[in-house]
């Protein structure tokens, strides 16, 4: 049997934190009788968690000297002034 | 930080080039990231990054000092990996394999021996892996999950940076996370 399309909109409330209090209940117990509804739940967590687990990467080394370099020339009154 | 900034963006208004230096300084990493998980390689998003803190350099008279300055620098950052994203042929982002990996799945690039969930995830190969399937989602999807889970941007930022309203912004996210669902779950 398939549920309701509105269980799964409840789980994107939730994951997205704007569930009420009463909306969770539902969700909660609807969760513990339904075991295809919970499988879809913690698909979901587990896709969060596996794109939130992709480490911090650091831009290249001299990036800023890169882009310092292709900058514009600067204004020739503010050198003149340092 | 927020005042330092804003010192520095004035100084930079001032035509003080060597203040912006320290602007790429404290942003770099992050919009390096961004155009990184959105483009898919490293050559491309060094590119786009720098023409990004380069447009932001050029234009930075129409940054409105009221506003954030990230959220307004992220967007360039958005808008010139999108416009990469589009110049590619379609079907490059959308589901053409990368040559070479054909038929490869999370199962043949994972040595399955004994690895930890921890140590799993933390391996290049489930980075790649992960960073590829990121990058089959459709435009419109990755960018409002990249920023949302990557950045960790609120949904208000998200909104500001994509030029959308909040309920498209969540919309694209609760599609995004049943796209990511489907594509993740097989591990």
């Amino acid at each position: 049997m398939k549920c309701s399309q509105s269980y799964v909109e409840l789980m994107h409330k939730y994951l997205d934190e704007e569930i009420g209090v009463e909306e969770e209940k539902q969700l909660k117990n609807h969760l513990n009788e339904c075991s295809s509804c919970l499988n879809h739940f913690q698909e979901l967590e587990k896709a969060i968690a596996f794109v939130q687990s992709t480490t911090h990467i650091h831009a290249p080394l001299n990036f800023t000297n890169s882009v310092m370099n292709r900058l514009p020339k600067e204004k020739r009154l503010v050198v003149y002034r340092r | 930080m927020d005042a330092l900034i804003e010192k520095r963006i004035k100084q930079v208004k001032k035509g003080d080039q060597n203040a912006f230096s320290e602007i790429v300084e404290l942003f770099k990493d992050k919009v390096f990231q961004l155009c990184y998980r959105m483009v898919g390689n490293r050559h491309d998003a060094e590119d786009i990054a720098q023409e990004a803190f380069i447009r932001a350099y050029i234009n930075i008279h129409t940054y409105d000092m009221n506003r954030k300055f990230s959220t307004w620098l992220y967007r360039i950052a958005t808008n010139l990996s999108i416009d990469r994203l589009r110049k590619r042929k379609p079907d490059y982002f959308l589901d053409a394999e990368i040559e070479g990996t054909e038929g490869l799945t999370m199962y043949s690039q994972i040595p399955s021996d004994d690895l930890k969930p921890e140590e799993m995830v933390e391996s290049l190969e489930f980075q790649e892996w992960i960073q590829k399937e990121i990058n089959e989602l459709p435009v419109s999807y990755r960018s409002v999950i990249v920023l949302k889970y990557i950045e960790e941007l609120s949904l208000k930022e998200i909104g500001e940076i994509l030029d959308l309203p909040i309920g498209t912004v969540k919309t694209r996210i609760h599609r995004g996370r049943e796209a990511l669902r489907k594509r993740l779950r097989k591990i």
